[in-house]
């Protein structure tokens, strides 16, 4: 293609945008088919008429498509098969310039100023046209990324564990780097600490699960065409007990959605509303349009469809118990971040890391930009510890001494710290007078005058299995030094949280700070992964502030995105829903309930759903996005079974690769990874529920997600399968508002702060933009530290709600008391005797701990932590690299087994050596792992991540009673008993199992 | 002329794997010709880390020793097949990808184990430096890009500056060094030395209290070799004594007590020895204290109600 003719076309575009008009609509098209074939192509598509006019007839003009030729005539013709109807002037000028106001073509829409008629893929054809117009220069003549000396191109994109440079040569990703900043790029920020000038590297850093990417898009177990279950007929038999079992064959696209829609008719129809069910995976592939907070929630309001109540289900601790004591409902029970950073280095004097792996987990979303910041504890010498019953991966990079509780018992030692404390007088007393509330009550209980128990570091040794002069030495050392309290991956995350009552450690967490002042120099939560010194002014959503979704009430988009994007609103209107840790007896026994979390408000907790809501029937199809819930629910084998009942008439399931669940779909549509096409959005940044999630990294990254290659085989974006889909139901202008996903893409950065500081043609050749840091000097406040002074609220975010406050708005906690609470007024006005959850932090000893029913035939306490490896079951097994980690799995006679540690001293005991084949086992269930002894286990605790892909068993019986499930899901030994009676949260980590070894020969 | 060098640093490597993961990001299913031919997808590993432990829970100390080919500046394999591997002027060591089809005797002619057999493509391979990258202007190969820490880093340096920098750095062969790799390690005490830890405590008021800030030596045949002191639990460690030192004394003081005197032999491993206390001939607690026979009457104290009840039923029957 002549450089001279596209100079000439994007000038003629230029024109006829600026000018505001379509009216020469047909030269337009004609010179843009004529430096496109592609486009050619596009225009030879239907040979018919298209009107434009006004509502009243007065002014008209139509365009005739011949053999992709258009020729424009004045006037009305009669015939036009897709007429495009303006109001009246005004409403033509304005529309015709959508480009540059989406907000009048919005609203012209929304008002019916603007109307669109004719057969659905007609004039759906000819309003992509239109739109493709605009995007003329991206999508035909590819004038995006950047240009490599060597002939490769050079893309951005964004994963679940960093950002990304895509090298693209012949279609072909070539290879998949970090970022590493230019000259032009923002300088990083410098935080001065004992003497110390401490500044980052300039790049973005990446988890392993990222760099694996490019073997995850190549996969050979990527879904790439529609498939259907071979014994699976819509008008017939459908052999739903099969499920799981039998094979697919290919289908065609059309045919798929056929089935699909017209199943969602009859379901509906028949079954009232709620019949759909809609689950995703809890993360998704990276980008904020694509994500399925955006894509799949606009599709499903438009639809109406029961989906699952969510527990929080990395921080069920801090929901369901911390947050009663000091409040941060929008987080569910999260702390404040701001400026921890600085202050940890700056002035704490001693870490103590409590179930906190942010080396694993990558804090969230956040590669590896926390490591430096922990590298430098090591630098600046600060002394720290580390309380897990495993020694995580941050505890083997962090000197410091490993503590190991037993697991789910963390609770007792926090409290004989207490103990200490309140003994040898070793905290904060004004704080705790002026700053906290009931604090005699638990004072009371510590010392035991209630109960009689005196809570002793020698009352916990036997409990915890830690030494009481340890927990004393330690409790003296905290005691005396100004100490920041690493909790989880950020701050308030932690595998201590998901076990039995672990809400009565995340509540001992949050009193233990209250006693040496939250907030003050050196007194903070942090891990050194969230509170970095950056601008959090310039703004730009995350992926849980509703994307495209218009949904104002149930994602972030209401707080955020809504009022900066015109947009038509959605909203689903079906209320029904399912506990998530509750789908397989809802789907089975026809009836769930629990309790809902919230982020308006602490006590919203305390209501409850119930289904089958009032006026519903049971769900009837699954539509589910993704294929996680067996590797990754608690007491997973459940949901073998439940697809294999007959409750379910019908189950779709869209997604990438074909992981454990995506095999017991009816029909599978091929999803495409977001390699493949476009979308927008920031390194770690979730918004939401994490708000300011990006205050983890080194630097903000704000990126497009270029379409860096075709998708592969037939598989499609969501976006465009659930485009398919809605026009199937008549709903395609109500889903996309006749938006691509590049359309959606620019809108976005029309609305946030982006478009002030690069230009969209910059920015989608470039790729990424650097928000330069704050200045020292405008640093933010760091977080509680305006409650340590008692000043007001003066962090930079809009929570907790006015209401929230009982005083006056803006001092005090999210507390009735406006302190930080050790006697939870909330829990106490709920229920003040439910003995699993107290008013007051207590230690209660897990159903499934030592000495437990369970405990009898089972010895070994197992926890199953968020992998490091992979990205919950992203990158595991599906043949990616990630799976020739020696960590991540364990080649033994050619199947790679999920990995189970455990203390060579047990193993001797049972007879078992490292490197060997072993069957891990309870009541729930049997799995196959290899076996890895490690001194990273102490005697009776073993450890096996979370999160298998894939789910075989090998009787091929999927949820079969006595089944062996040999891919190493762990969940399906995990209890599913809540975490305590009033939450809907998970308990995965007290968990009991014995292991013998695998004599069952080998597995094919 | 400036020679490529690479430090590989023990403290700073926190096993994410993404130097193993970059290397196939560049080398399975791309061909780098004449430089290399594809890597196998999942057979070989051109540059690894490995997990390593020593000491026992929870004294553990865990560390990732990364290998791959140490581009010997005196290497081995290209004394023995001079026609086929070669050394730029840069220093790097390159297999000829023509040269080495059909001969998988090569893998044998490192002695360090890091040429690999490409079964699918009948060749040998190993590790280029990238220098396919390099050549084109790239700064460093892609494990050095992807590490988080630059636990991996190259240096481009004449030969007496590298010299310098192994001695001001403590650079270290994980080798005997004889065929002078340019591939160095720091920090590799973590791997091939051994430590000592222990606990001392006292009895105060019946209460077993951590003996802090108490003098702690290394004895051999006497003489004092090392000194340190006590955390705030009561806990000391000396670290990077060689293996099979031998015999040797801990040796504690504590005001008002005889000195404890621990004998102890350090052999291929690290020691961890069990908590000593001044006054008795007791041994303290055991850092990790094991479940005892009345666990259940504990566990059912702390239980909620109906938990409690269930589990004295199931005990009692």
């Amino acid at each position: 293609m002549a450089n001279e003719s596209v100079e000439k076309v994007l000038k003629l575009l230029d024109k006829t945008i600026v000018g505001g008009t379509l009216f020469s609509l047909d030269k337009l098209l004609n010179a843009l088919s004529a430096v496109s074939s592609e486009f050619k192509d596009e225009l030879k598509q239907y040979d018919i008429t298209v009107q434009l006019r006004l509502k009243d007839k007065s002014y008209g003009r139509y365009f005739k498509f011949r053999n992709g030729t258009v020729t424009g005539y004045d006037g009305i013709n009669g015939d036009a098969r897709v007429e495009m109807i303006f109001e009246d002037e005004t409403v033509a000028r304005k529309v015709t310039a959508l480009i540059r106001s989406q907000f009048d073509f919005v609203n012209a829409a929304k008002n019916g100023q603007l109307v669109l008629n004719g057969p659905d893929d007609e004039a759906m054809w000819f309003s992509s046209l239109l739109l493709k117009v605009f995007a003329f220069d991206v999508l035909y003549l590819k004038n995006y990324g950047t240009k490599m000396p060597n002939g490769e191109m050079r893309y951005t994109t964004g994963t679940n564990g960093g950002p990304l440079f895509v090298y693209v040569k012949d279609g072909k990703i070539v290879r998949c780097t970090p970022i590493e900043f230019d000259e032009t790029d923002a300088p990083m920020w410098t935080i001065h600490a004992k003497g110390k000038a401490l500044t980052p590297p300039r790049r973005a850093t990446i988890a392993p699960y990222t760099q694996g990417w490019k073997s995850m898009v190549y996969s050979p177990n990527r879904v790439l065409y529609p498939m259907k279950r071979v014994d699976f007929d819509p008008n017939g038999e459908r052999n739903y007990e099969n499920r799981g079992i039998s094979g697919y064959e290919r289908i065609s696209w059309d045919e798929a959605l056929d089935i699909v829609a017209k199943e969602i008719i009859r379901v509906r129809q028949t079954y009232g509303p709620g019949a759909i069910f809609h689950t995703s995976g809890s993360h998704h592939n990276w980008g904020n349009i694509g994500y399925y907070l955006s894509t799949a929630k606009r599709f499903f309001n438009v639809l109406g469809a029961t989906t699952a109540q969510l527990n929080p289900d990395s921080w069920e601790g801090w929901a369901w118990g911390g947050q009663h004591h000091f409040g941060g409902s929008a987080r569910n029970g999260g702390t404040e971040p701001y400026n921890t950073v600085e202050d940890c280095l700056q002035n704490s004097e001693f870490i103590v890391f409590w179930s906190s792996d942010p080396e694993s987990t990558s804090g969230n979303y956040a590669g590896q930009e926390g490591t430096v910041r922990r590298e430098w504890i090591n630098q600046l010498g600060i002394p720290c510890v580390h309380i897990d019953p495993y020694q995580n991966a941050t505890a083997a990079f962090v000197h410091g001494r490993w503590i190991c509780p037993r697991p789910a018992t963390d609770a007792a030692m926090a409290i004989a710290i207490a103990n200490v404390w309140m003994k040898e007088g070793l905290y904060d007393k004004d704080y705790v007078k002026k700053r906290t509330y009931g604090f005699e009550k638990w004072q009371a209980y510590v010392l035991g005058e209630e109960d009689g128990i005196d809570k002793t570091p020698e009352w916990q040794e036997d409990i915890t299995g830690v030494p009481a002069r340890t927990v004393r030495g330690l409790a003296r050392y905290w005691g005396t030094h100004k100490t920041y309290l690493a909790c989880g991956s950020m701050t308030s995350f932690g595998s201590a949280g998901r076990t039995a009552f672990g809400t009565e450690w995340a509540r001992s967490m949050v009193c233990l700070i209250a006693m040496q002042g939250l907030g003050k120099p050196g007194i903070n939560f942090g891990t050194l992964q969230y509170g970095t010194p950056l601008d959090c002014k310039f703004w730009f959503p995350g992926y849980a502030d509703g994307g495209f979704s218009g949904d104002f009430i149930t994602s972030g988009a209401g707080v955020s995105t809504y009022n900066r994007m015109p947009q038509t609103p959605s909203i689903n209107s079906e209320y029904q829903q399912i506990p998530r840790l509750r789908i397989p007896e809802a789907i089975m026994e026809g009836k769930a309930e629990s309790h809902v979390m919230g982020v308006y408000s602490v006590h919203q907790q305390f209501g409850t759903i119930k289904y089958p809501a009032p006026g519903h029937e049971r769900v009837r199809m699954y539509y589910k996005y993704g294929g996680s819930h067996i590797g990754t629910q608690p007491n997973s084998k459940r949901f073998a079974q439940m697809y294999r009942c007959d409750s379910l008439e019908f189950v779709v399931n869209q997604a990438v690769w074909f992981e454990g669940e995506t095999k017991f779909a009816d029909v599978i549509l091929p999803a495409c990874t977001n390699f493949e096409r476009w979308d927008i959005a920031e390194f770690a940044s979730c918004g939401g529920y994490i708000d300011k999630s990006y205050l983890q990294n080194n630097s903000r990254v704000i990126f497009v997600q270029h379409k860096c290659i075709e998708p592969l085989g037939e598989s499609k974006s969501d976006f465009d399968i659930f485009q398919m889909v809605a026009n199937r139901l008549g709903l395609w202008q109500v889903y996309s508002e006749g938006n691509s996903q590049y359309d959606w893409c620019k809108r976005y950065y029309e609305a946030t702060d982006m478009k002030n500081v690069m230009s969209w043609n910059k920015f989608i050749k470039k790729g990424y933009y650097v928000v330069p840091p704050l200045p020292e000097n405008r640093r933010d406040p760091v977080a509680y530290n305006w409650f340590a002074e008692g000043r007001k609220k003066d962090t930079p975010e809009l929570t907790p709600l006015p209401s929230e406050y009982y005083g006056r708005y803006g001092e005090g906690m999210q507390t009735p008391s406006g302190k930080i609470e050790f006697e939870c007024q909330t829990l106490k006005r709920f229920d003040p005797n439910d003995d699993e959850r107290l008013p007051i932090c207590t230690y209660i000893h897990s159903w499934e701990g030592v000495g437990s029913v369970p405990y009898q035939k089972y010895k070994l306490q197992l926890i199953s932590p968020h992998s490091k490896y992979s990205f919950h079951t992203m990158g595991d097994l599906k043949d990616t690299n990630i799976n020739d980690i020696q960590e991540h799995r364990m080649l033994i006679d050619g199947h790679r087994y999920w990995i189970f540690r455990m203390n060579p001293k047990d193993a001797a005991k049972r007879g078992l050596k490292d490197h060997q084949v072993v069957e891990v086992y309870n009541d729930r269930g049997r799995v196959l792992c290899g076996l890895e002894l490690t001194e990273r286990v102490p005697e009776g605790v073993c450890h096996s991540y979370e999160s298998c892909a894939d789910y075989r068993t090998l009787e091929n019986n999927p949820g079969g009673e006595d089944t062996v499930e040999v891919m190493g899901c762990i969940n399906n030994l995990t209890p599913g008993r809540f975490i305590t009676r009033h939450a809907h949260g998970l308990a995965v980590n007290s968990c009991l199992v014995e292991v013998k070894a695998w004599e069952g020969g080998k597995v094919e | 002329m400036k020679k490529f060098h690479m430090i590989i640093d023990l403290e700073k490597c926190v096993g994410c794997f993404n130097c193993m993961l970059a290397c196939k990001d560049e080398h399975v299913g791309n061909k780098w010709l004449p430089y290399t031919d594809e890597q196998q997808k999942h057979e070989d590993k051109w540059i690894c880390p490995e997990l390593t432990e020593r000491g026992e829970a929870p004294y553990t100390e865990v560390t990732y020793v990364t290998k791959t080919c140490m581009q010997c500046d005196n290497a081995p394999c290209i004394k023995k097949y001079p026609d086929v591997l070669f050394r730029r002027s840069d220093g790097i060591v390159l297999i000829d990808p023509q040269r080495a089809k059909g001969n998988p005797d090569i893998v044998n002619a490192c002695p360090y184990g890091n040429i690999h057999w490409n079964e699918e493509l009948q060749v040998a391979q190993k590790c280029t430096g990238c220098a396919h990258l390099l050549d084109q202007g790239w700064t460093e190969p892609r494990c050095v890009q992807a590490c988080p820490l630059h636990a991996i880093q190259t240096v481009f340096c004449e030969d007496y500056q590298w010299d310098q920098l192994v001695e001001t750095q403590g650079l270290k062969p994980i080798t005997s060094g004889e065929n002078r790799p340019r591939v160095m390690y720091k920090n590799l005490y973590c791997y091939n030395k051994c430590f000592i830890k222990g606990a001392f405590a006292f009895d105060k008021d019946g209460i077993e209290e951590a003996a802090v800030g108490i003098k702690v030596e290394l004895l051999i045949n006497k003489v004092v070799v090392a000194e340190t002191e006590t955390d705030f639990l009561g806990e000391f460690k000396i670290d990077r004594i060689p293996k099979d030192s031998g015999k040797m004394t801990i040796k504690a003081s504590m005001d008002g007590y005889d000195p404890i005197l621990v004998d102890l032999e350090i052999k291929d491993k690290s020691v961890v020895l069990d908590c000593y206390k001044f006054g008795t001939d007791e041994l303290g607690k055991p850092a990790v204290i094991l479940p005892n026979e009345h666990a259940n009457e504990l566990a059912v104290q702390h239980m909620t109600k109906a938990d409690a009840e269930e589990t004295k039923e199931a005990y009692g029957k």
